[in-house]
């Protein structure tokens, strides 16, 4: 008890201290943060017009969305990354990372006693307040705002560039590409599908027309039936039914559709209107749909099989050995990349089987095994 | 009334003020990131002896650059609400008065956004710019006052049940006023959210500080030069009238200083709930209803409750963080409730 008494009394008379002296010094920030960075600074714009002075070379980073980390680990730069968010899932490695609170309310202070040389951010999902709270700190912050698939892609690369690896930006971009384009040529004969993306069913939630998850339906060979200029637009279920979507396209994980089942939704008031609800043409993809990282390729494509799966079926009795054969080459660049900067990714020319391997990615290329730094 | 001597009133605040220290002192040392007692210890130490080198980083970046910010704002947040509840219960003779509870919170919270949105079609130097928002803030938190005060009249005379009513409904109504901008606007507006629920997370500007500590200085020295009349006024309007009292003065001044404090916090910290309402009654049955004592004492205790509120909210769910507003609303409601029943039987 006493010690207890003595600590409080040592905590009292160090505080005094502290609100006598602590506010008053002039700001020592850039000398604070003098251990961790080098001289050198770069002058870049981010995506969102503003202009940031980041150390070079960039070692220490925070991510503050769950695509950011999704895209550092594809670029094979997760050994830099020394905090991200508590929502940052994937790959599984990411939720050993210091987390560092949610993407809406981080703690500051955990940011900074990470000492970052930059934090990254996305317009799309972080608060603005954050980034000026960053910026009064005097640690740098760059924020992403992709709008559409080409734009996360272009995103991937300039975060490749600022990091100091732009070849393995090349590469993850024109893996990206190459499987889209693929994607493309074998739905061409295909009719376009018209998709209502449910984000939210109580009440109806769907995507706006300027979001990069409207562009992905595209690139699935689908269209939202939503033309909204808010990116997260309540829809009545009466426009809905007027519209009358070909599906309803759900994101496994996040979509609260899921726990009381699709089956349930029919029997929602109201969502029989919807002749998709009548016929159960359900979609239902992965969540990567949601984040503008380079893994939503792998959710298009999934999307797209769900959609046309008459553009899938021919050959399908070749595809295992093909996709088998992928693996093991992409097994192989994956090692490359952790012990050399990654060559570009050795594509097949069939495009069609590419495409399955890269579905197979997802889950497969995952440096799990390799442990983070800290 | 027992007669109110200086030293006792300095007595009085000194030991809030330890209290506020103490306070102070668990904020400092409790947050999201340990920090040992050690550490701070030796930080503090090169602090005095002026050795910049020897301080480390992690002192100046997160207790210097973060948390001491963080409650200082909490400190004239708290002061400002607690201040403001005091003198809207004097001059509204209603116990149950408090910027939240009479809508006035709501109103400088749309003020403030109507500020942002309007902004960025104004061509305005970059310091009046900053200032737009808690100007803002005042205006819709003094408008809200005359409206709610005007509600709240029936035959000449303050009707403390239709006046809290009238209150409760602006504040909804205004509410619904967010809500329809928010959902029509695009853009980053939805930082917004936060920020309604009451937010002292991030870091402001220097000079907004400053800003604030001046205009809380200004606006409750003004409100304290009525202290005297306020006590009067607790016997009724047409009393303090007989008595000498400049009533419309006193309402002038007291509404306009209010509503300033009011804007003030609003627009730095969103809507922090209860504090204007729950400070000043504890201060009141500890120290009694003599303004002159209740103005001061009321402040500091403010001052008290948000730096406490919000270490909770730092640190409960760490490193997440709650909206202080969240935490103060759970303490303060009931205790609301319990005063409004207690005031019924």
């Amino acid at each position: 008890m006493s010690s207890l008494v003595k600590q409080l009394f040592q905590t009292v008379t160090l505080a005094a201290a502290t609100l006598l002296l602590g506010t008053t010094p002039a700001r020592a920030q850039s000398a604070s943060l003098g251990s961790s960075t080098s001289p050198l600074y770069r002058e870049v714009t981010d995506e969102t017009g503003r202009s940031v002075r980041i150390p070079q070379p960039v070692r220490r980073i925070v991510s503050l969305a769950p695509s950011l980390t999704e895209t550092i680990y594809a670029l094979g730069l997760q050994d830099r990354l020394v905090g991200d968010t508590e929502f940052c899932d994937y790959p599984p490695d990411a939720q050993k990372k210091t987390k560092v609170g949610g993407a809406i309310n981080p703690s500051l202070e955990q940011i900074a006693a990470l000492h970052p040389d930059l934090v990254l951010v996305t317009k799309g999902l972080n608060r603005l307040e954050t980034v000026h709270a960053l910026d009064n700190l005097g640690v740098a912050s760059y924020a992403t705002d992709p709008h559409t698939v080409n734009d996360i892609i272009a995103s991937s690369k300039r975060l490749a560039d600022l990091f100091g690896v732009p070849e393995a930006g090349a590469s993850v971009a024109a893996e990206m590409e190459h499987q889209l384009a693929a994607l493309q040529q074998r739905l061409s004969s295909s009719p376009v599908k018209r998709a209502l993306f449910v984000v939210w069913h109580q009440p109806l939630i769907s995507v706006g027309k300027r979001t990069f998850i409207a562009d992905a339906l595209r690139y699935a060979g689908a269209v939202s039936i939503v033309e909204a200029e808010q990116d997260w637009p309540q829809v009545s279920l009466e426009e809905a039914a007027r519209l009358q979507p070909d599906y309803l396209v759900f994101a496994a994980s996040h979509s609260e559709a899921s726990p009381p089942g699709l089956e349930a939704l029919a029997t929602l008031p109201g969502w029989n209107i919807m002749e998709a609800v009548t016929n159960r043409r359900y979609a239902v993809i992965s969540d990567a749909v949601n984040r503008p990282a380079p893994r939503i390729v792998s959710a298009i494509e999934e999307l797209a099989r769900q959609l046309h799966p008459d553009a899938f079926v021919e050959k399908s009795e070749k595809l295992s050995e093909k996709s088998a054969k992928e693996k093991m080459e992409k097994e192989k660049t994956e090692k490359d990349k952790t012990e050399k900067t990654p060559p570009p990714p050795i594509q097949q020319s069939h495009s069609a089987f590419s495409l399955l391997s890269s579905g197979l990615r997802g889950s497969e290329t995952v440096p799990g095994g390799r442990t983070c730094a800290r | 009334m027992r007669p109110l001597t200086l030293r006792r009133l300095l007595l009085q605040c000194f030991a809030l003020l330890v209290i506020l220290f103490v306070v102070v002192v668990i904020a400092i040392k409790f947050g999201a990131v340990p920090v040992s007692l050690y550490a701070l210890g030796r930080d503090l130490w090169n602090v005095l002896l002026h050795q910049r080198t020897n301080i480390s980083s992690d002192y100046v970046l997160i207790i210097q650059n973060i948390r001491l910010p963080r409650i200082l704002l909490g400190i004239m947040v708290g002061a400002s609400l607690s201040v403001a509840g005091t003198s809207f219960q004097a001059l509204l003779r209603n116990p149950l008065a408090d910027p939240y509870v009479l809508g006035v919170s709501s109103g400088a919270g749309l003020g403030a956004i109507l500020a942002l949105i309007v902004e960025p079609h104004l061509t305005l130097s970059p310091v009046f710019a900053a200032l737009l928002t808690p100007l803002g803030a005042f205006l819709g938190a003094a408008a809200t006052v005359t409206v709610v005060y005007l509600l709240g009249r029936r035959e000449g005379q303050i009707d403390s049940t239709t006046l809290l009513l009238g209150g409760v409904i602006t504040a909804s109504f205004i509410s619904a006023i967010i809500m329809f901008l928010m959902s029509t606007l695009t853009g980053n507006l939805r930082g917004l959210s936060f920020w309604l629920m009451g937010d002292l997370s991030t870091p402001l500007q220097k000079s907004v500080y400053w800003f604030l500590g001046i205009g809380f200085l200004v606006a409750s020295g003004a409100i304290y030069t009525t202290a005297s009349d306020l006590n009067l006024l607790l016997a009724g309007e047409k009393e303090a009238m007989h008595l000498g009292v400049d009533v419309p003065r006193v309402r002038l001044v007291v509404y306009i200083a209010a509503s300033l404090l009011t804007g003030l916090a609003v627009s730095v910290s969103g809507a922090v709930g209860y504090v204007g309402l729950i400070v000043p009654h504890v201060m009141r049955l500890i120290f009694g209803s003599d303004h002159r004592t209740l103005l001061p004492t009321a402040a500091i205790g403010g001052a008290i409750a948000v730096v406490f509120a919000d270490t909770l909210a730092r640190t409960v769910v760490a490193p997440n963080e709650l909206a202080v507003g969240a935490v103060t609303a759970v303490v303060g409601a009931p205790l609301f409730i319990y005063l409004l029943r207690r005031r019924l039987a």
